[in-house]
């Protein structure tokens, strides 16, 4: 009893202490935060871009460096090169929340961003410099405005809707790798991965879908995703096809049916 | 029938006036072998609150049944309904066919419940038990029916004529085959379809060879794919991209070097004899050599081609051998070249596209694996 | 005018003697109106089938009203944004409009397409009922077969409906079908060639589906279930056993009002779920899945659920080909593809006459069996489900894989591995509870009910207080025979309690609407 008595108090001092240093570090770092950004805005008034390739540079050398190396030339067996990957590749995978990897596995999993835009765009800004690549444009609105949808539709089907799915629904891939689904992707974020290709996705670089073909191809997929309704049900069941309405006529159909009968046939 | 019945003992006299309209119903079920076994009225006394209560609520649910319809009617005809481009929710029109399903949906089932709570709880509450009569006829009925047939074959003579029987069957039977010979409309000689593809220079090209052509019909040059990028192309020919020519598909990848490096080491020697390769590139057939789907899903990292439909894998820097799954042949290659700038096909598949069959040759290079 | 008072009654009495002097009537009316029908909730299920089946050529007959079967290429120029401009068949075009164009077309579509999901899956829980319950022994092997073959006629006629409107999704799957044919030996392309008029798809196909669809197997399914139907209405309906039910009455009540009030309501309920499903879950958006293209294909491509277990078999058979060069290929679909399908059709077929080799049982049976009575029936049952769910649900691996983050080659081996290991545990375990439950009743029946009362005898043993089903012997034990019939499971059931009847969602005993009335009545 008494040695574990002793045990716990150890714990707590090394807890107590793990929390006093994590409370230090969050007040540095909100410290660093709240002014450091002021900072470099003062600079930034010289020369903007370079400016943001140095930012980027500080970000990258904290936070991407143990995997892809000095100057993004990656590391055999962690990341691959960053060099010539492009402002629109990195910042796909940063807004996305796909990198800073949380872990190697079979797919970098998109989650919460760990970087704010600004960053993000730094961080693209650095790897453009390193070795150029491809960005958005900057009059992709402007490209999606006066897009043809019906050219969309039969350049998803051609090119994404074995991965993606009709509906974009994504799809698993092999070994546990998947396409993701696209609902709720901004335009920017569907130009950057077919422009870059991320992890297994294949590229479509502007030599196969010219940027008209590619606001084409977006105006379609925020057209069937975001913009327009289900018509045929308040429910659309995942847009997932015959597999969930099977599980529905099931569920649902023949639960209710089932349940009239016993009603039907119960004493009264 | 009449005089026979009323002789029967244990058995009312129907024309007997006193005879209550319950007493003569009995009688029907007694002639059809049933038995009551309980029988009252729902409600001991008729008109009582309880009664009059569910009354109310069936006559409610068929009246409810009757608002629902109009409803559905209302909104058939009035509802906004025209598809009008994009909408959201908050277009009426979206709402079309869930009010539609809704409104006709609870007119049904209200008055479904209608009809039933009225059967389950205004109609008397009985229990009867009827003969089952289970098995075959009465022993005189079975022996009359014999006789009956045994006589009209022997009026006919079947067993004294047994050369009109013979004949009568060997008349029928090609008057039989005559009735579905018409279906032979239907066979048609598959002759090269599972073997000549789109890509086939001397039967659609005049003998050129086939240059490589993207859906909207641009001719493709290697230039158009970027390394990790794969395009589907199809035969520049009439309708090449149409379902005229359903096995000629193929994806065109463009490798990275080492991967490239990868896939020369191992290409099977028909391919390395007609040099299948143009630089990195490499075409193979979209079309799964499993059941037919067009197996599209690269992954570009893993170098794999995934088929959606039933999950084979083929390794791309492998002659696109199966890996996983059900299919057990790799994905054909097309073999390229370039000409005045533009891909073209040197010849057709060396091995034929698509699902197999029983006459499918094969190749040595296949049976190796 | 002048006979006002006649009435009703008397108009009907003239009206029917009328009739009768032409037809002969009243003789088959009366044994029409009088039937007796046995009452259980499960013996409602088929009706389920037909009632859809009645929906299914309604709804049929109007979207026929609209749809074009013609493989006829045209660009499409209908009100549907996102397809305009684009090249596709006729018959696609034509479901596009029905959907968009023709007002409450897409209701319609919606609940043709319910309608035949749930007449699928009415069969399918139609089935097991009649399997489960030994329904299908003499005299009943004939509906049994015929309740299969529309099984099957039903199956094709759904598959065949899916790939009419020739869009991406059903034309993928007339694709698989199309190898599937190839695949069989020595016949493959001809056949192939035979069914899409030279090579797949041509343009012939639709068309001939649409004859078929709409002509060739609706008659034949109308022919059979007219016969089904008529079975059972002449052989007379099976009923469970209980007291005074035996092999030789039905116990139950009339045809007319009762059977028939409660047949016309369960109709329109079936349809109103239909109905009310059509409009608040979205079915087959053929506009999301654009033409059908040699090319094209959409991850999470299925079939619809009831060919889905023959596609979950096709993705977990190995890579198995038969090869004798240098002319002979057997390509490993044919057997998870034709071989399995053709054994799915022919051993249900086969079962009832299995069966009976096997008890040597030919008597008439007119009383159902409970599943636990027939351990060995129950269990094959079981084994044939827990194979059909691996089946399904391996048909929509990549789906499952994906929403719940699995790998899909892991999801292949745990079907590859879990169709074969877990049918014979299922019926080991099928068969352990089948025997636990009977022994469970054959102790009610020697020892009577548990009370929960315990007590303490002179020398301090304890021992619960039985409450025995009838008179028992100096023992305690009663002389119950074990019937088959389900034994009473709580106290008040028997004894001095009058049975308490349950309402369905209260007691009916509760109500005090009664009692009040009595009240009224004796002041």
């Amino acid at each position: 009893m008494a040695a574990s008595a002793k045990r716990r108090r150890g714990w707590r001092k090394r807890l107590g202490a793990l929390a006093r240093f994590t409370g230090a570090l969050v007040i540095v770092g909100g410290l660093y935060s709240a002014f450091a950004p002021s900072l470099y805005a003062q600079e930034a008034d010289d020369n903007a871009v370079d400016s943001e390739v140095v930012k980027g540079q500080e970000l990258y050398d904290t936070s991407c460096i143990t995997c892809h190396g000095d100057n993004g030339e990656g590391v055999d067996g962690r990341g691959p090169s960053l060099i010539g990957i492009g402002s629109a590749a990195v910042e796909f995978q940063v807004n996305t929340g796909r990198m800073p990897l949380a872990n190697q596995g079979a797919m970098a999993i998109p989650g919460d961003p760990v970087f704010t835009e600004e960053e993000a765009e730094w961080l693209g800004a650095y790897i453009e410099h390193l070795g150029g690549g491809g960005a958005v444009p900057d009059d992709l609105d402007a490209l999606v405005e006066n897009a043809d949808v019906g050219s969309g539709n039969d350049l998803y089907r051609v090119n994404c809707s074995s991965c993606h799915g009709y509906a974009g629904g994504g799809a698993a891939l092999s070994s546990g790798a998947e396409a993701p689904a696209l609902g709720g992707t901004t335009d920017e974020e569907l130009y950057q991965a077919m422009l870059t290709g991320p992890q297994n996705m294949p590229v479509f670089a502007d030599n196969e879908l010219t940027p008209e073909q590619k606001a084409d191809v977006i105006a379609y997929v925020q057209y069937i995703v975001n913009d327009d309704a289900d018509r045929g049900g308040v429910f659309n069941l995942g847009r997932f096809g015959p597999s969930t309405e099977g599980l529905a006529i099931f569920l649902v159909g023949i639960s209710a049916l089932l349940l009239a009968t016993l009603w039907i046939a119960g004493k009264s | 029938m009449s005089a026979h019945n009323e002789n029967q003992p244990g058995e009312p006299d129907l024309n007997d006036p006193k005879l209550s309209r319950f007493e003569v119903y009995r009688e029907g079920l007694r002639r059809d072998g049933i038995e009551i076994i309980h029988y009252e009225p729902r409600f001991g006394r008729p008109g009582t609150g309880a009664e009059k209560r569910m009354e109310r609520i069936v006559g409610g649910m068929f009246l409810g049944a009757g608002l629902f319809a109009t409803l559905f009617v209302a909104a058939y005809i009035f509802w906004p309904w025209e598809y009008e481009g994009a909408a959201t929710l908050s277009d009426p029109e979206t709402w079309y066919t869930p009010i539609l399903g809704i409104t006709l949906g609870l007119s049904l089932l209200l008055f479904a419940f209608g009809v039933l709570t009225w059967a389950k709880k205004l109609l008397p509450v009985e229990e009867l038990v009827q003969d089952r009569h289970d098995g075959g006829s009465a022993r005189d009925d079975r022996r009359i029916a014999e006789s009956t047939v045994d006589t009209v074959a022997d009026d006919m003579g079947l067993k004294r004529r047994p050369f009109l029987v013979k004949a009568a069957l060997l008349g029928a039977a090609p008057l039989g085959l005559a009735a579905v010979a018409p279906l032979g409309g239907l066979i048609k000689d598959p002759g090269d379809m599972l073997t000549v593809t789109g890509w086939n220079a001397e039967r659609y090209n005049d003998g050129n060879p086939v240059r490589l052509m993207l859906k909207d019909g641009a001719m493709v040059r290697p230039d158009m794919v970027s390394v990790g990028g794969q395009i589907t192309v199809f035969p520049a020919i009439e309708a090449g991209a149409s379902n005229e020519y359903p096995t000629a598909p193929a994806l065109l990848i463009h490798l990275r070097e080492q991967d490239a490096a990868t896939l020369r080491e191992n290409l099977y020697p028909m391919y390395q004899d007609v040099d299948a390769l143009w630089g990195n590139f490499v075409a193979y057939s979209k079309i799964c050599t499993h059941v037919g789907c067009p197996a599209s899903l690269y992954e570009q990292q893993s170098q794999r081609l995934l088929c959606p439909c039933h999950q084979s894998q083929f390794n791309v820097v492998d002659n696109a051998a199966p890996i996983f799954g059900p299919a057990t042949r790799h994905l054909p290659m097309l073999p390229l070249d370039v000409e005045d700038g533009y891909f073209i096909a040197t010849s057709d598949f060396l091995v034929p596209p698509g699902p197999a069959y029983w006459n499918r040759p094969s190749l040595p290079e296949e049976d190796e694996q | 005018m002048k006979r006002r008072k006649g009435t009703s009654q008397s108009m009907m009495t003239k009206a029917g003697g009328e009739l009768d002097d032409r037809f002969k009537l009243a003789g088959p009316t009366r044994v029409l109106m009088n039937k007796v029908f046995p009452d259980h909730w499960s013996f409602l299920l088929g009706e389920i089938a037909l009632f859809s089946f009645v929906l299914l050529l309604l709804t049929g007959t109007f979207l026929a009203l609209f749809f074009d079967p013609s493989m006829a290429h045209v660009t499409y120029e209908g009100s549907y944004v996102p397809l305009q401009g684009v090249g596709m068949s006729k018959a696609y075009e034509s479901t596009l409009d029905i959907s968009f164009e023709v007002r409450g077309g897409l209701i319609m579509r919606q609940m043709h397409h319910w309608a035949t999901l749930l007449f699928m899956a009415s069969i399918l829980v139609h089935m097991m009922r009649i399997f489960f319950t030994g329904a299908f022994r003499a005299p009943r092997e004939t509906n049994w077969l015929i309740g299969i073959l529309l099984f099957w006629l039903g199956f094709f006629e759904g598959f065949i409906g899916y790939s009419l409107p020739d869009d991406g999704l059903s034309g993928t799957g007339l694709r698989i079908a199309e190898g599937m044919t190839e695949s069989l030996p020595f016949l493959g392309p001809w056949v192939s060639a035979a069914l899409f008029g030279g090579q797949f798809p041509g343009d012939e196909v639709i068309a001939r589906f649409y004859i078929i669809h709409v002509f060739l197997l609706p008659l034949a399914l109308l022919a059979l279930i007219t016969i089904h139907i008529g079975l059972v209405f002449a052989q007379k309906h099976t009923q469970w056993p209980g007291p005074g039910r035996t092999e030789h009455n039905v116990v139950g009540f009339r045809m007319f009002p009762n059977y028939v009030m409660k047949q016309v309501g369960f109709m329109l309920v079936v349809w109103g779920v239909v109905a009310a499903m059509a409009g608040l879950f979205q079915i087959n958006p053929v506009w999301l899945f654009g033409p059908y293209e040699a090319s094209v294909v959409s991850s999470a491509s299925q079939p619809d659920f009831y060919v889905m277990y023959l596609d979950g078999l096709i993705r977990l058979f190995p890579a198995w080909e038969l090869r004798i060069p240098p002319y002979f290929t057997l390509p490993g679909v044919f057997w998870p593809g034709i071989v399995a399908m053709g054994l799915s059709v022919l051993l249900p077929l086969a079962y009832p006459a299995i069966e009976r080799r096997f008890t040597k049982d030919r008597a008439h049976h007119n009383l159902l069996q409970r599943p636990r009575d027939f351990p060995a029936r129950t269990g094959v049952g079981v084994m044939v489900i827990v194979f059909w769910v691996i089946g399904v649900v391996s048909g929509g691996n990549d789906v499952f894989a994906q929403a719940f983050n699995i790998s899909l080659n892991a999801m292949t081996w745990a079907g590859r591995i879990g169709i074969v290991v877990l049918p014979i545990v299922a019926y080991y375990l099928t068969y352990r509870i089948c025997l636990g439950l009977q022994q469970h009743d054959r102790e009610i029946l020697a020892h009577g009910l548990e009370t929960g009362v315990l007590m303490r005898d002179p020398e301090g043993r304890f021992y619960e207080v039985h409450q025995p089903l009838a008179e028992p012997d100096e023992h305690g034990h009663t002389d119950l025979e074990y019937s088959g019939a389900p034994v009473p499971k709580k106290m008040n059931r028997v004894g001095a309690l009058p049975p308490a009847e349950k309402g369905f969602f209260k007691s009916v005993e509760s109500s005090d609407d009664d009692r009040r009335d009595e009240l009224e009545a004796g002041r």
